[in-house]
């Protein structure tokens, strides 16, 4: 799980083009939108983007994402269960 | 109507350099753009998806509000002839590259009409916003539909031009067999806050523009039906800035204005789409410092489009 959480860390940084962002600065437990990490919806888009092409999880219902893409935590437990 | 601002990235130090027009070098094969610290002008989380043709405009846009002191534009307008290209590339080597959903935000960004709507996004303004893409009169035509904008109902139009070089250009012209150095591709933009009310910041006076597309008639005769319907002949003009892309040759331009002198601008801004705009600046700057009363804006980089604009001093 830990390298799982590494990982997605790592491809934020490097899908969202967060310039300034090392993989140290986020927080398992950080929320990615509105404060902490301040991603907005275009991020969102790319999220499930990543999800889809990289873990083959295809999200159906849009209002899951408001939980999923929460916090690295939220994101690593989710791909955990579902990841293809 | 009165220039009340005026910016400008380029391969030259121009931006926010009032000077920088007796700074000039020609450039060579190292010359590189001369970019600001654009987080002094654009919040980190926008910046970093934008690419340098976006960075480039937001950030003379807000240096042309700053300059000017007016916040909210009644209209904004873009000419650009090639658009957003960076992100054009990364969205088409997704499309070819990858597997399943392609990534949304190259895409979204690589439409022409991203850099008026990111402005207009910055400067929270939903006025008149539109892109004019022309090929090498892309400039010209933004500055028309400014023309209109300000001879209708509008105030202050914030007006502006940019190009963005990628490395798939150079190849490309080394294909076509260009000289890299006599033909450098170059990135850069120009904005320009045109008003009808004279202030303080004001610097020029925009009179008219004009351009022919897929022109069959002698340059000379179309330059003397646009002098006259502004009431002038050539030797009203005291200095023409012209750019080329080596087509027309330098004497055929002389030979066409005569004893007028003309200045080429390509060796200073390289080559881009627009660089006639970044013409307009320089020729704003040498009006502001009283070394000439009108200048004529002579744009024949494609040698089948012809793009005119005249310029006169606020005393003139």
């Amino acid at each position: 799980m830990e390298n799982l959480k590494r990982e997605l860390k790592e491809q934020i940084i490097e899908r969202l083009n967060l310039e300034d962002v090392n993989v140290e600065d986020i927080a398992d437990d950080m929320p990615l939108f509105g404060g902490g990490l301040g991603l907005d919806s275009i991020d969102a888009l790319e999220l499930i983007v990543l999800l889809e092409n990289d873990y083959g999880i295809e999200l159906t219902n849009p209002e899951e994402g408001k939980e999923i893409f929460q916090t690295v935590n939220s994101m690593s437990d989710f791909i955990s269960r579902n990841r293809k | 109507m009165y220039i009340n601002a005026c910016s400008t990235i380029s391969h030259q130090n121009s931006f926010q350099n009032e000077n920088w027009i007796n700074e000039l070098v020609p450039l060579d094969i190292k010359s590189e753009l001369i970019t600001p610290d654009y987080k002094e002008f654009i919040a980190p989380a926008a910046l970093r998806r934008m690419s340098k043709i976006i960075r480039m405009s937001l950030a003379c846009s807000k240096d042309c509000i700053q300059q000017s002191g007016t916040e909210t534009p009644d209209a904004i307008i873009v000419g650009t002839g090639l658009g957003c290209l960076a992100d054009t590339e990364k969205f088409l080597n997704n499309t070819l590259t990858l597997t399943g959903l392609i990534p949304p935000t190259s895409f979204i960004q690589s439409t022409h009409n991203t850099i008026a709507g990111q402005i207009s996004l910055e400067l929270k303004n939903h006025n008149y916003n539109i892109t004019h893409t022309q090929n090498s009169l892309s400039f010209e035509h933004a500055l028309i539909d400014a023309i209109l904008c300000l001879n209708e109902e509008d105030s202050n139009v914030l007006v502006g031009a940019a190009d963005e070089a990628i490395p798939l250009l150079d190849e490309l012209a080394k294909q076509f067999g260009l000289d890299e150095i006599t033909h450098k591709l170059t990135s850069g933009a120009s904005f320009f806050m045109l008003s009808n009310n004279k202030t303080e910041a004001s610097k020029a006076q925009l009179v008219d523009s004009y351009t022919v597309g897929l022109n069959n008639s002698s340059p000379g005769d179309i330059i003397d039906d646009f002098l006259k319907r502004n009431g002038l002949t050539i030797g009203d003009i005291d200095n023409v800035l012209s750019n080329t892309f080596g087509t027309v040759s330098e004497f055929e331009i002389m030979d066409t204005f005569n004893a007028t002198p003309v200045k080429p601008i390509d060796e200073c801004s390289g080559y881009y789409f627009t660089n006639s705009a970044f013409g307009m600046h320089l020729g704003v700057e040498m009006l502001a410092q009283n070394s000439s009363k009108r200048i004529l804006l002579y744009n024949t980089l494609n040698n089948s489009n012809i793009g005119l604009t005249l310029l006169q001093s606020l005393e003139a």
